[in-house]
């Protein structure tokens, strides 16, 4: 087992949901991958895809975000913007075979279990998909 | 039913004219030819007017690059652009990078361009109007996907396609007003229809863009791409060319984007290793999203890349699947929104 890869997701959680989600997830003591670095933000209106795009040309194996259900967001539209600048970014990587490994959930404040289940299922998904090649390369 | 005057070819020399003498522009921007090449001019005295050729097919760079923060109060620019230029100003427009009153937005008829190095080289064969294929010249890799040929776009339109002579059509009140200033000049209302040509125009394009698309999957991996970039010396002036690629303080001239000296030495030793300059990939991928929504297709950053990338697959052929998800046509409305500046409750669902 110790061979297995085990890929490197970079998680990008907004303030108010996904990231008390997480916290909540941690705090229940569900068990998920410890395959994801969190790093919070104030809102998924904030996740610039430059973000996303440093990470994946620096080998990340993936990029999770997670913000506010649509309607939920604490600044009202942050997601929104978030949404759509996200299916954009993804519809470019498509082009270069990198959307897979960039993903947007939404996941509230009280949905801990859910948190544990994307970050399951993300793992699994990198897992398949194989290590970026970019990793090994000099970018 | 427009107001339109024909003019014919011969009568776009008094009618450029009759714009700046009249006072309906304090400036002209125009093609004119300069031994075999086209030059752009910006024109304050009519008499400068000497050999203008807006519909010569050579394109060197996207001429509402240089119309970036025009944002005069006072004076009135005309310019006289090609369909993709036209929309770039429409863009910025958008991205209040251009004052809308200080332009009088004039574009041609277009039926495909060559590079300007290509047609200084064959001017004689090709003339100061495209009329079919030229031998042994090929047109700009942009040119082959282009849908919006027709001078449709801004105030005013100086059409010829499927017409019987060069005719200058007033898109709104404000190219009306401009074109009554001008002396001399029979303005009548007309019935010009050319929906046919466009959908020609329309379904040529988008063959054309098939043909693209399928280039495109040579570099439809991370490692391919990487391979294509391994010639990009990082120059950025596929960047500095780009009309719509309008940012004042480019990440990739900030120290985190541009990084030197002991900050380059640091990424190293965290990655091991880095290319010089760095970021080629970080740089094309983060630009080919931020012109996601805005690129005009015009394939300047083509043209201006000394190394030779294919720039076209990269930016517009990428960047229109973006367009089409959001079904915006960039530089056609100047009311439509920027996608990435508003948004829908329901939509996009699930990502
Ligand atoms: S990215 Fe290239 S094709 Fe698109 S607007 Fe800029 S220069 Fe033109
Ligand atoms: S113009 Fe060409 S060489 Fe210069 S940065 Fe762009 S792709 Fe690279």
């Amino acid at each position: 087992m110790g061979d297995e890869f085990e890929p490197k997701i970079l998680g990008f959680t907004c303030n108010w949901c996904t990231y008390a989600g997480a916290d909540l997830a941690g705090t229940s003591r569900i068990q998920y991958p410890p395959n994801i670095r969190i790093i919070r933000v104030m809102c998924s209106g904030r996740m610039d895809p430059l973000f996303v795009i440093k990470a994946l040309t620096n080998g990340a194996d993936g990029v999770f975000m997670g913000g506010c259900h649509p309607g939920d967001c604490h600044y009202t539209k942050g997601n929104y913007y978030a949404r759509r600048r996200i299916v954009a970014l993804r519809e470019v990587l498509k082009a270069f075979g990198l959307d897979e490994r960039v993903r947007l959930r939404w996941i509230s404040a009280s949905e801990g279990p859910q948190f544990a289940e994307e970050v399951t299922k993300m793992v699994e998904d990198m897992k398949k998909l194989g290590p970026n090649p970019l990793k090994e390369e000099t970018v | 039913m427009v107001k339109c005057v024909e003019v014919g070819d011969a009568g776009l020399n008094d009618l450029f004219k009759g714009l700046l003498s009249s006072g309906a522009v304090d400036g002209l921007v125009v093609p004119q030819k300069s031994g075999k090449s086209v030059i752009y001019t910006l024109i304050a005295d009519p008499e400068k007017i000497k050999n203008p050729v807006p519909f010569a097919p050579s394109f060197g760079f996207n001429a509402a690059n240089s119309l970036r923060k025009w944002l005069i109060e006072d004076k009135i620019l005309g310019v006289v652009f090609k369909p993709c230029e036209a929309r770039a100003v429409n863009e910025l427009i958008k991205l209040e990078q251009i004052n809308p009153d200080a332009i009088l937005l004039i574009s041609v008829d277009c039926e495909g361009t060559f590079k300007n190095e290509d047609y200084t080289a064959n001017a004689d064969k090709i003339g100061d109007k495209l009329t079919g294929n030229i031998e042994g010249v090929e047109l700009r890799a942009a040119c082959t996907m282009c849908e919006t040929k027709l001078g449709e776009i801004g105030d005013l339109g100086i059409a010829y396609m499927g017409l019987g002579g060069t005719t200058v059509i007033a898109l709104n009140d404000k190219g009306e007003a401009a074109l009554s200033k001008v002396e001399g000049l029979a303005i009548e209302d007309k019935e010009i229809d050319r929906s046919s040509l466009k959908a020609e125009i329309k379904s040529a394009g988008s063959a054309g863009r098939e043909t693209l698309k399928k280039e495109l999957e040579r570099v439809n991996e991370p490692l391919k791409l990487l391979e294509v970039l391994n010639d990009c010396i990082v120059c950025k002036n596929c960047r500095d060319m780009c009309p719509v690629c309008y940012c004042k303080e480019c990440f990739f001239e900030q120290p985190l984007g541009n990084p030197h000296g002991g900050d380059l030495l640091h990424i190293a030793d965290t990655r091991g290793d880095v290319r010089i300059p760095p970021y080629s990939l970080f740089y094309h991928l983060t630009r080919a999203y931020h012109v996601c929504v805005t690129c005009v297709s015009c394939g300047a950053c083509e043209d201006a890349c000394p190394k030779g990338l294919p720039l076209t697959l990269i930016y517009p052929v990428v960047a229109k699947n973006v367009q089409d998800v959001f079904e915006y046509v960039p530089g056609t409305d100047l009311e439509e929104p920027l996608p990435l500046t508003t948004y829908e409750e329901d939509e996009l669902e699930p990502r």
